[in-house]
Parts: C-alpha cells; sequence; structure tokens
C-alpha cells in the first residue's frame, strides 16, 4: 500500500513572552505552513501559548554529550548561516530555545553550540533560522485566544468528586435532580 | 566474543540508569529488546486512541443538549491529539508513522480491544468516559512514569487532558443514575455490557504475563495487570453502589481482611475471540479507518504535490 | 432600540445561529474520518469554535424574545422542525468530499471575514461586542481554510477537477448568504446591522484572489438557488432526524 507519507515538522511553543519556546513534539504536514496551523491544533487547545515555531524533522541537528567526541572539529572560518540553539539540560524534559549563533554546517553547529552553551546540558539541538516558520506575531490573539475561552476542556469544571462524597455521605438525595 | 562482553556490559550500566530511576532518551543505547517491546506497546497505544475516536464519534451527531455536543466534540479531538503524541513517542525509535498506519489497516498491529465493542445508547457515552477513561488514566499515569523519555512525557501530557475525559462522563453518568427511570434503567443497561470489557483492558492476569517481569524491570510497567485492575475495582464499586448501580458479576464479595472487592471469574475466552478479529465491531472499526485512508489518498497527493512544486520554484 | 425593532434583530440574530449551529454539525461529522489525523483535530476544532459562536448568537437572541439564555438554546436547536430554522441552505448540504466540505467552510469563513467586522460597528452593543470575539477566532479560520483552497486548487489534476466540481454546486447556494431578509432594512436604516449586498461586493473581492491562486473561476451568475431561509431541502430533515433524536425521545430530562 504505497502513499504519499507527509515530512515531519518540530513544534516549538512558547507558553508566554517571558518563557523561552520549548520542544513539545511533532506533526506531519505537507509543507511548513500546514504544519503551523496543524501545530496550532494539536498543541494549543488548552492555554497558554503566545507563539508557535515549526522547522522540518529533516533540518533539525541533535547531539548527546557523550556523542560530542564523535563531532568533527570545528574549522577555522565558522561563517555560513544563523542557527537556533535548543538544549536540554538532563535527559528528561523538553528542549528549550537558548539562542543563536552562526555556522557553516550542521555539524559546525552542535559543536559550537556545545562550546557557547556549555554547562549543565545534556543534548543539544541545532536548526538553521531559516527553516523555522513561526506564527504570525501580529495575530497572536486569533491564533491562541480561542483555547482561552473553553473551560470545558478542563477537569475543574466538572464537580464529579463533590457529587460523589455527598452521595456517599448522604448529603444528596441519591434520586435527586442536581 | 568481544561483541557480547560488550553489549552485557551496555545492558547492565542500562539496567543501572533505569534502577536509578534515569530517563533513556532516543539515540541513547537500549537493547533491542528494549526498543522493539516499546514500538508495539507506544503503537498501540496509537492506534487505540485514533480507533477509539471511532465509538463515540458516532454519537456527536446525537447528543441530547449543546454543552454535551461540545464537550464530546472536545473529548474526541484530545483522543486525536494523543495519538499525534503517541505516534510521534514512537517516530523517535526509529519508525515511521506511514509504516505504523499501514501495519494497523492490514491488520497486523493491535489497538485497545475495548473500542471493538459497540456504542449502543447514550448511557454509553458516559459509561465510556467514567469506566474506560477512568481504567485509561490508571495505565498512562503508571506510563507517566515509564522509562523512556519521550513515552514518558507523552503520558504525562495524555493524563493531564484525560482528567476531562472520565469526569465528563461520570457527571453524565451520575445525572442519569439519579434521573428518570428510563435514564436508570439505560445507564444500568450500559454498566452490564461495558463492566467485563473495561476490566478486561488491564489484560491477562499476572501469571499470564509471561513479559510483566522484564517490563518492570525495563521500567516500561511499574505495577501489574492484577493490581491496576484492583485499584480499578476497589476505585468504582463504592461509588456505582452509592449511585445506586450494579455490576453484573454475583460473585461479587468484599474481602474484609485485604479491604479489597474481589470480583468473579473473567471470560479469557471472549477476550481472545475479540482480539484475534472476531469481536461485534472490529470489521467495523477497521473498516471505517481504511476507508478514510483510502478516500484521504487524493487529498494527502495533493498537498505532497502541491508542496513539491513549491520547493521546486524557491529552490529556482 | 426600538421597541419595534426587537423581533426583526431577534429574527436576524437566531438566522445567524442557525448557519454557525448547523454547519457545525455537518463538521463534526468529519470527526474520525477526515484524510490525515492532523485534520480529525483541525477540523474537529473548527466545530468547536463555530458552535460555540452559534452559542453565543441564540444566547443573544434568547435575551431579545425574553427566554432563558441557559435552556431556551437547547429548545431552539433540539425540538424545533426543519421549517422553522433559519439558516441558509448551503450549511444544511451533505458534507460530500473533503473539497467539497473544505471549499463550503471556506466561501463561509469569506463572508464572515468580511460581515463580522461590519457588525463590530452595530449600534446595539451587544450584537457589536460579540462579532469582535468571534471575527478574532474566524481570522485563523480563514488562514486554514485559504490555504486548504489553494493547495487542492493547485495540487493534482484529481484534487483541482474535484475542487471546480464543489464551486459548480456550491456557488448558488452561498450567494444566498447575501440575500437580505424583508425584515433587514428597519435594522440596516438604524444601523444595527450592515447591509448585505454591499457586503457581498467585498466578500467577492477576497475570494476572487483566492480563487486565483488556486486556479478557480468565479462562476458568472450569481443568482441564488434559494432567497428565503424559512426554505429548506430535505437534507436539513435527515439532518434534524439525527441530531435532535435522543432529546427528542427523552423530552424534558437533565443529561
Amino acid at each position: 500500500m504505497t502513499d504519499t507519507p507527509w515530512p515531519r515538522f518540530y513544534v516549538f511553543k512558547q507558553d508566554s513572552p517571558e518563557a523561552p519556546h520549548m520542544n513539545c513534539g511533532s506533526v506531519h504536514a505537507s509543507d511548513a505552513e500546514m504544519a503551523l496551523l496543524n501545530a496550532r491544533d494539536v498543541f494549543v487547545r488548552r492555554p497558554e501559548c503566545v507563539s508557535l515555531w515549526v522547522a522540518p524533522a529533516a533540518r533539525v541537528a541533535e547531539v548527546t554529550v557523550d556523542g560530542l567526541a564523535g563531532l568533527a572539529p570545528q574549522a577555522d572560518d565558522a561563517e555560513g548561516q544563523a542557527y537556533e540553539v535548543f538544549t536540554k539540560a538532563a535527559a528528561k524534559g523538553q528542549h528549550a530555545h537558548v539562542g543563536q549563533i552562526a555556522a557553516g554546517s550542521p555539524g559546525q553547529a552542535l559543536r559550537k553550540a556545545s562550546e557557547t552553551y556549555p554547562d549543565g546540558v545534556w543534548v543539544w539541538m541545532v536548526v538553521p533560522s531559516v527553516a523555522i516558520v513561526a506564527s504570525p506575531e501580529d495575530e497572536g490573539q486569533a491564533w491562541f485566544e480561542a483555547a482561552r475561552d473553553k473551560p470545558f476542556r478542563h477537569q475543574s469544571f466538572y464537580h464529579t468528586e463533590r457529587l460523589i462524597r455527598e452521595i456517599k455521605a448522604g448529603q444528596l438525595d441519591p434520586e435527586g435532580d442536581e | 566474543m568481544v561483541g557480547e562482553e560488550l553489549d552485557q556490559g551496555k545492558l547492565a550500566v542500562f539496567e543501572e540508569r533505569i534502577a536509578r530511576g534515569e530517563k533513556i532518551e532516543p539515540g541513547d543505547w537500549m537493547p533491542e529488546a528494549y526498543r522493539q517491546q516499546l514500538i508495539r506497546m507506544i503503537s498501540q497505544h496509537a492506534h487505540s486512541e485514533v480507533v477509539g475516536m471511532l465509538p463515540e464519534g458516532g454519537w456527536i451527531t446525537r447528543a441530547p443538549n449543546l454543552r454535551r455536543k461540545l464537550v464530546l466534540l472536545a473529548k474526541v479531538q484530545d483522543e486525536a491529539g494523543h495519538g499525534e503524541y503517541l505516534y510521534h513517542a514512537a517516530e523517535t525509535l526509529g519508525v515511521d508513522r506511514q509504516e505504523l498506519l499501514e501495519a494497523l489497516l492490514a491488520e497486523r498491529a493491535k489497538y485497545s480491544n475495548i473500542f471493538n465493542y459497540p456504542t449502543l445508547s447514550w448511557a454509553d457515552i458516559g459509561i465510556i468516559g467514567y469506566f474506560v477513561d477512568g481504567a485509561a488514566i490508571l495505565n498512562q499515569t503508571m506510563l507517566a512514569r515509564c522509562s523512556f523519555g519521550p513515552y514518558s512525557r507523552a503520558n504525562i501530557r495524555i493524563c493531564a487532558e484525560e482528567s476531562f475525559h472520565m469526569k465528563q462522563g461520570k457527571e453524565m453518568v451520575i445525572r442519569m443514575a439519579r434521573g428518570t427511570s428510563e435514564q436508570k434503567q439505560m445507564v444500568q443497561d450500559s454498566v452490564n455490557r461495558w463492566w467485563w470489557p473495561t476490566l478486561m483492558m488491564f489484560g491477562p492476569h499476572d501469571t499470564d504475563s509471561p513479559n510483566s517481569p522484564q517490563l518492570i524491570r525495563w521500567g516500561i510497567k511499574t505495577r501489574t495487570n492484577d493490581e491496576l485492575r484492583q485499584t480499578f475495582v476497589d476505585n468504582l464499586i463504592p461509588e456505582l453502589h452509592a449511585l445506586g448501580l450494579s455490576v453484573p458479576d454475583p460473585d461479587l464479595t468484599f474481602d474484609e481482611g485485604e479491604g479489597h472487592w474481589m470480583i468473579g471469574a473473567i471470560d479469557w475466552d471472549e477476550f481472545y475471540r475479540v482480539i484475534h478479529g472476531d469481536g461485534p465491531c472490529n470489521k467495523e472499526r477497521l473498516g471505517a479507518r481504511r476507508k478514510a485512508h483510502e478516500d484521504g489518498r487524493w487529498v494527502r497527493e495533493a498537498l505532497a504535490a502541491y508542496a513539491a512544486r513549491a520547493e521546486m520554484a524557491e529552490a529556482l | 432600540m426600538k421597541d419595534g425593532l426587537r423581533p426583526h434583530l431577534a429574527s436576524y440574530l437566531l438566522a445567524m445561529a442557525d448557519d454557525e449551529m448547523v454547519l457545525a454539525h455537518r463538521n463534526s461529522e468529519w470527526t474520525g474520518h477526515a484524510p490525515i489525523l492532523e485534520e480529525d483535530i483541525a477540523f474537529t476544532n473548527l466545530a468547536v469554535d463555530e458552535m460555540g459562536h452559534a452559542g453565543l448568537w441564540y444566547r443573544l437572541h434568547s435575551d431579545l424574545v425574553g427566554e432563558d439564555p441557559e435552556s431556551y438554546p437547547d429548545e431552539l436547536v433540539f425540538f424545533r422542525e426543519a421549517p422553522f430554522f433559519r439558516n441558509v441552505q448551503l450549511v444544511e448540504l451533505p458534507r460530500g468530499d473533503w473539497a467539497f466540505s473544505m471549499l463550503r467552510q471556506y466561501l463561509f469563513d469569506a463572508a464572515e471575514s468580511v460581515w463580522l467586522p461590519a457588525l463590530e460597528g452595530s449600534s446595539y452593543p451587544p450584537l457589536a461586542e460579540t462579532a469582535a470575539k468571534i471575527a478574532r477566532e474566524e481570522i485563523y479560520h480563514l488562514r486554514h481554510t485559504q490555504a486548504w483552497i489553494r493547495r487542492l486548487g493547485r495540487g493534482t489534476e484529481e484534487s483541482h477537477i474535484r475542487l471546480s466540481r464543489a464551486l459548480a454546486e456550491l456557488w448558488p447556494y452561498a450567494v444566498q448568504l447575501f440575500v437580505p431578509d424583508p425584515a433587514e432594512d428597519e435594522l440596516t436604516e438604524q444601523g444595527v446591522v450592515p447591509a448585505r449586498a454591499d457586503l457581498q461586493q467585498a466578500w467577492m473581492t477576497k475570494i476572487e484572489a483566492d480563487f486565483e491562486a488556486s486556479d478557480l473561476a468565479l462562476p458568472e451568475s450569481a443568482a441564488p438557488l434559494s432567497v428565503d431561509r424559512r426554505a429548506h431541502s430535505e437534507h436539513l430533515v435527515g439532518l434534524l432526524t439525527v441530531m435532535q433524536s435522543v432529546a427528542r425521545a427523552y423530552p424534558d430530562v437533565l443529561w
């Protein structure tokens, strides 16, 4: 059964203006614009979010502390293009955006990232800045406000535990109409 | 035999990491059996979420008021989202989502048996939330502590959302149990049909689960099937009784000494029959997924073609 | 607001609410059957939003006719017969294939994108505020459906053919969105609602750009199939039979 698979895009979500973009998962889409739209529906059904980034999985490179030794040594003229850097301090948790560097290749970007952000990092991830597509800054309300007024998506909207307690304690008529 | 010794050494380190409560992340060394076990479990979990949209999805169009309609829509949508998170976790282990989907449609992959049962009344929608999501929460809370990082994180996110799923169902059941005699009858009938299949969701008895010890040693499970099942029963029975509902188990007794509700014998013949494709809805469930996939083929092709042309245009 | 205007505005609001409600119901039929998992989530999201919008308009309508906004919307949705619904026929048509549903949603979203901002200028504050709130969500809807139309239009030959076929079928229904109800004249005069005919031009201009990007031709004739929101197809009967089945089987109970 052959089919046209859609490529994978990593998704990064920024919960508030002061917080960094964090990798929250991935979506499959045919192109970046669709990926961004899909990401909003998959990852932002509940607050909080102020900004979304997507990047094709094929453009993302990662290395762990253990893998650093296997990287090619830094070239002297490390110009080239801008890369966004994401790190994780421990094996668990999500990658968080820490900054931007310039490098001539993904391998060199990883090496430079490990040197620019050396402390307490378990894994570095780099993505060429041009490969990242961001949600429009001036449409933040349209993209993310809808999630805020749907309280029925939250478990606190349902008072089941109180109801059961009251029924058990005989405070509520079991035949009642609450 | 240097290769074997190396692997044995790596295995020991791996198991020590797990024993220390560390997460294994994609790219870390892992025994092939661990990787395969996880791919199987995670993809099954993902398929369950996606197929699980169908029994309830069919009732969105018949929800009896606006609030229930909205809530059910939101719930089923979440389930699709959970499928997404889980396929993503599986993909970090090196499989392609397309492969997993093809395995499902070709009946080479499984999904949770519970979704092979039909939803016959509106009360079923409440019971599915209360029972099935309730059982899933117990399982997923455990899996949130699993040793494989991406699967653990996916389950954490899922648990946060699943709580609303269970509660909205429970709220419906409470209302019906305290409603008109017709509603009570409807919900009791629903309990009668869903009780045993829900208990079977926790899997075979521990004595019949040869994989469990290794899964526990590798931090994929932290509680056994019977332990989870017992917790579920102990939680639900007092609530159901308080609501004036009974479960279809003539052998149900309360063991004062152990402080547990003891259930009767589970009909494992039925379980295996349904798992092997002979359940009431197996054909319909897979049929629906196959149809969606087939009907959607021209759509996926169209978007891929558009993207390819756009890329070429950019390259020029 | 003048007393005489209240029943007219109530009808207007009911029509908007019915449009959203019936469309949301049709969209929800795709849940679990979309071409890709991401769209099961996305299209369902559209349905959730539209149903929320319907709820807002039903509440405003309830306030105007002196009914309880907590309970009256359910009465309207689940216990009215087909002849009493006031939606355009566009939204009651069966969902068809993906091109059909997507194009229908696009035409509707594009229409909302011109008349909601116009409604924000209403002299009736609750209407203006609700329109403003909904307009913000609709920006995102239109982006979504616009992206789809362009891709189906310029995807493969098959997707283009399906989209063209959908357009031919949908167009005479879509233009009904801009047919004013007789009672609207007074509302328009008093600045409560914008004139639909003006909005139609803005809508055509908007969709022209997207149609061009999709290689679709704007149909020649803009004659609506129906000019009366009280007229419905039998599709609505089938839809309501399903939608109201459980509610009607057990009236007066709490779910």
